[in-house]
């Protein structure tokens, strides 16, 4: 089972990497995540002046007494980040010209990050499957054996249903307890704005969502030959296309779809990347981590 | 419109493959599927639509591919009769035979073939023949109307007797100057006894198509005179055995009835008889004695009392009435039982029309030939010289002999007259045995016979014991003896004949003259010879009377005048210097006068097949018109016009279409295919 997802290939790649955190959420165990918290590590953060109501265990007592002025002693937490990802089954993920299919691709990256989160960082790990609900949830743990559970749930994540963002993200926020990282695999076949709207609150309670946007390279750049009877995978829905409008006025719609998500999710303060399932899968992991060390 | 091959049409089924082909792509296309249609939208379908309509052109273009080739199999073939009847020709046959002036056959037959004329088109050809005696080409393949409502208008009733084998072999060798479509319309009664015996002889070509008009359905009631059985010539009238006339009353699909009969002799009735005749039967009616004139008497048997056909009640004959003539017997002096022989079957043959004068050859000196009927040279030797030249010119002239080469003749080896000497001499007796005749030429006036049996007339009982051996030449053989010895020759010689019997008269050289036919080889020899048997009796219309023989001496010139029953003289000048033969065209009296100086007096009367109208059966007519050409029959009493409609094959254009269809079909199904590729 576990060779199915790590590839040796594709965590070779990946190992030369660390899978940094932009923002530190709730934690304790020291590693390479940056806690946001300021808490009782031995590295120094900075001073601030006392407010009322702070805690008086915080004053550094030793610049009081040199200077009579009452300030706080911050210093820099090293925590364990809780990364959760947020897996779409619906039906389209299951569309393929060619292996492997979104669904399968999806699979192969979350399993990457979920064995770089937990084996390499001792990251909590967590997954949830949705289409128009919820259907998996494995709550985010550290536990010995989250690693094959997690596979497990990824095992039984098929494709079924259409997307439906707004009743599983109200769900989440209930599930998400901790601030960690949140990852949306999906193809986002929604209207941007309606995807930001939903997206957004998991920002508001402090976790960092990375967005990344699986799509086949037919799906961008479609080849038709001839006029052809397309069929929607999640409402079976039935329309006559010709090849010139595949070639113009299609591709034209998908390139300002594609472009939209990614302004609005980094509007939204989300980061957004784009993975065709032809791309090697190491080398969008690579270039995504690459893209979160520029960030920090 | 029409198929010759319709049971091909069964292949049209095949029109379902492509049919089939192009619903099952349209209808089989494989859904693609996609992840969501949210950035696509059905906004071509005008160019669809366009697509479809090419695919549908390809699919008109495949169907008709497979129907063309199917029609093509089914080899369908237009009718186009106005192409057809512009394009044939139109051959008017109007019968104008005796038995047409019965009541208004002939007015009706014209009515017919006029009307005939009228329907067809203007720019189609035709042409007018007329059926009497004989095909008269009236007109020439034409289109002139004028022309040929002349050529019909013009024809007239005739006198002579119908016969549709010698039409088939007209139109046999019409067809083979006219290669396209002939419709033949026979306009006419339809006679039976106009059909010859042989029905191959009435035979069309296949490029013929035969109409028959017949202007009656059904036989009429008819008398006629069949036969008169009287003297030629009469030197006793009251003669019981010769001046007497026999007629034969004949009824054609008539009842029993009792008809009077009539002799008329120059115009004046000289007798009437009543007959019984049984129904559709005949009757036997006598006249004697016949009281006839000196000369040419033109005697009429007439049957009294009207019927449809009152052309035919009478038949007309010549009695001519003279002394009897004198034939010169010249013999050797020691033959004396020729003499007898001959002259016993002369008078037992002839009733007395010939006297026989009898002289040895050393008396002929003095006499002339000219007085006699004809000469005979019974075994003669070497005549006197004088006599001789004079019977040269009496030949010359028209006279005619006999040589009769006895024992003593061969001796001579030179034949008078003849021209040619003895060769040799055959002398059966001598060698234990006799000859017998071999080859008889029955044709040949002497010794004409219409049927000789197997014992040829009587002839091969005949033993010669003797016969001289002698070149024929140009002369005419008439009998051979079994080893080829040419035993009875005829030569002609200026305006006279010269027959030659290889053998003598007596009963020495031969034993002819114990034999019955021997009278009648006499009696036929003493008519040809006389002339009487060229102008004796009564002859049918369209026979042929010779005027004068072939070989004309040289610097001699005669002129024949001919006077036809109409009192008119039908040769011109030209004519009457050299006609040689003259076709009696109409009944009644002909009236000639040699070039030897002799008159004639000819009766011409129609052939008595005339008088039977009865019709040819129905299916008789449609065997005809329907095998000529292999079409329907066309046997309509009316005369209403129906033109056959010929097919003509459209294999050819529908191939030619095929091709078009094939190109057209592979040029569009090769320019999807490169749209295709485009695409890709």
């Amino acid at each position: 089972m576990q060779q199915r997802f790590l590839d040796p290939n594709v965590l070779a790649g990946i190992s030369s990497l660390d899978l940094l955190a932009k923002t530190v959420v709730d934690g304790f165990v020291a590693g390479l995540h940056r806690s946001p918290d300021f808490g009782f590590s031995q590295e120094f953060a900075e001073y601030r002046a006392y407010v009322p109501g702070d805690d008086l265990r915080h004053v550094d007592w030793n610049l009081f007494a040199r200077t009579e002025r009452c300030y706080l002693k911050r210093y820099r937490g090293e925590t364990n980040a809780q990364l959760t990802i947020l897996l779409d089954a619906s039906n389209s993920m299951n569309y393929t010209s060619g292996p492997p299919a979104k669904m399968d691709y999806a699979r192969y990256l979350a399993a990457s990050l979920f064995y770089l989160a937990i084996h390499n960082q001792r990251d909590a790990a967590g997954l949830i499957v949705f289409d128009q609900a919820v259907r998996d949830y494995i709550r985010p743990s550290t536990r010995p054996g989250q690693l094959a559970r997690l596979f497990a749930g990824l095992e039984r994540a098929e494709p079924q249903a259409r997307t439906e963002f707004s009743e599983p993200f109200k769900h989440f926020q209930n599930l998400l307890h901790r601030r960690g990282i949140v990852i949306v695999i999906s193809d986002f076949y929604e209207q941007p704005e309606t995807i930001v709207s939903h997206c957004a609150p998991l920002r508001f309670r402090g976790n960092e969502v990375v967005l990344f946007h699986i799509l086949d390279p037919e799906e961008v750049c479609p080849v038709l030959r001839g006029s052809a009877l397309l069929v929607d995978l999640e409402t079976d829905r039935r329309l006559e296309v010709i090849p010139e409008y595949t070639k113009t006025t299609y591709r034209a719609k998908i390139d300002a779809h594609i472009e939209q998500l990614r302004s609005r999710a980094r509007g939204a303060g989300m980061d957004y990347q784009l993975l065709l399932t032809s791309h090697p899968l190491d080398a969008a992991l690579r270039g995504y981590l690459s893209l979160r060390q520029a960030g920090n | 419109m029409g198929f010759l091959a319709p049971w091909f049409l069964a292949g049209l089924v095949a029109l379902g493959v492509p049919i089939f082909v192009h619903l099952l792509r349209r209808h089989q296309a494989t859904p693609r599927p996609v992840s969501s249609l949210m950035f696509f939208e059905r906004g071509s379908q005008s160019s669809t639509r366009h697509r479809r309509l090419r695919y549908l052109l390809l699919l008109a273009l495949r169907c008709s591919l497979v129907f063309l080739v199917v029609l093509a199999f089914a080899n369908p073939f237009l009718r186009r009769a106005t192409a057809d009847a512009n394009s044939r020709l139109l051959l008017i046959v109007l019968d104008n035979s005796f038995s047409m002036r019965a009541g208004k056959r002939f007015a009706d037959a014209k009515t017919l073939a006029l009307a005939a004329l009228s329907a067809r088109p203007h720019a189609q050809k035709a042409q007018i023949m007329s059926l009497g005696g004989q095909v008269d080409v009236r007109t020439q393949a034409t289109s002139d109307d004028a022309q040929l409502r002349a050529a019909l208008q013009s024809v007239q009733p005739g006198d002579g007797h119908a016969n549709f084998g010698e039409l088939g072999q007209a139109i046999r060798t019409l067809a083979e100057t006219v290669h396209g479509p002939v419709e033949l319309r026979l306009v006419s009664d339809m006679q039976r006894t106009a059909m010859p015996a042989n029905f191959a002889d009435a035979a069309l070509p296949r490029n013929v198509e035969l109409v028959l008009q017949p202007v009656v359905n059904a036989a009429s009631p008819n008398w006629t005179i069949e036969n008169v059985d009287a003297p030629a010539s009469l030197s006793d009238p009251k003669d019981p055995k010769q001046s007497r006339v026999r007629a034969v009353v004949a009824g054609f699909s008539t009842p029993a009835a009792t008809k009077n009969v009539s002799l008329l002799i120059n115009g004046k009735t000289l007798a009437t008889r009543k007959v019984d005749v049984p129904g559709d039967g005949r009757a036997a009616v006598e006249f004697a004695p016949l009281d006839v004139a000196y000369g040419f008497n033109r005697c009429e048997v007439r049957i009294e009392g009207g019927d449809a056909f009152p052309a035919d009640d009478a038949r007309v004959f010549v009695v001519r009435r003279s002394d009897p003539e004198r034939v010169l017997f010249v013999h050797a002096p020691t033959d004396t039982r020729s003499a007898v022989y001959f002259g016993s079957a002369l008078s037992a043959a002839s009733h007395g029309s010939f006297v026989l004068q009898s002289v040895a050859d050393e008396q002929a000196t003095d006499l002339d030939p000219s007085k006699y009927a004809f000469v005979v040279l019974s075994d003669t030797g070497t005549l006197p010289a004088i006599f001789e030249h004079a019977l040269e010119e009496y030949v010359v002239k028209g006279g005619s002999v006999l040589i009769a080469l006895g024992t003593s003749a061969a001796h001579q080896s030179r034949i008078p007259l003849w021209g040619s000497d003895v060769k040799d001499a055959h002398d059966y007796a001598r060698a234990g045995g006799a000859a017998a005749v071999g080859e008889m030429d029955f044709s040949y006036p002497a010794v004409e016979q219409a049927q000789p049996g197997a014992d040829k007339g009587g002839w091969v009982d005949i033993k010669f014991f003797y016969a001289a051996v002698l070149e024929p030449g140009q002369a005419r053989v008439a009998a051979r003896l079994a080893d080829g010895t040419p035993v009875l020759l005829d030569k002609q010689l200026g305006e006279g004949h010269v027959v030659l019997l290889a053998s003598g008269l007596e009963n020495l050289t031969n034993d002819l003259p114990l034999h019955p036919v021997f009278v009648a080889f006499v009696d036929r020899t003493a008519r040809y010879l006389s002339g009487n048997e060229r102008v004796s009796g009564a002859k049918l219309v369209d026979s042929f009377v010779q005027l004068r023989s072939t070989a004309e001496p040289v610097g001699a010139v005669s002129t024949i005048e001919v006077t036809d029953p109409d009192g008119h003289r039908p040769l011109t000048l030209s004519d009457a210097r050299s006609i040689q033969s003259f076709r009696l065209e109409r009944a009644g009296f002909y009236q000639i006068r040699f070039a030897n100086g002799r008159d004639a007096v000819i009766a011409v009367n129609p052939d008595r097949r005339e008088s039977d109208l009865e019709p040819l059966p129905k299916d008789v007519q449609s065997l005809w018109s329907g095998g000529s050409g292999g079409g329907p029959t066309h046997a309509t009493a009316a005369g209403s016009v129906e033109l056959k409609n010929h097919p003509i094959s459209l294999w050819w254009y529908v191939m030619l279409l095929v091709l078009v269809s094939a190109l057209a079909e592979t040029a569009l199904a090769s320019g999807y295919l490169g749209t295709q590729r485009e695409e890709v």
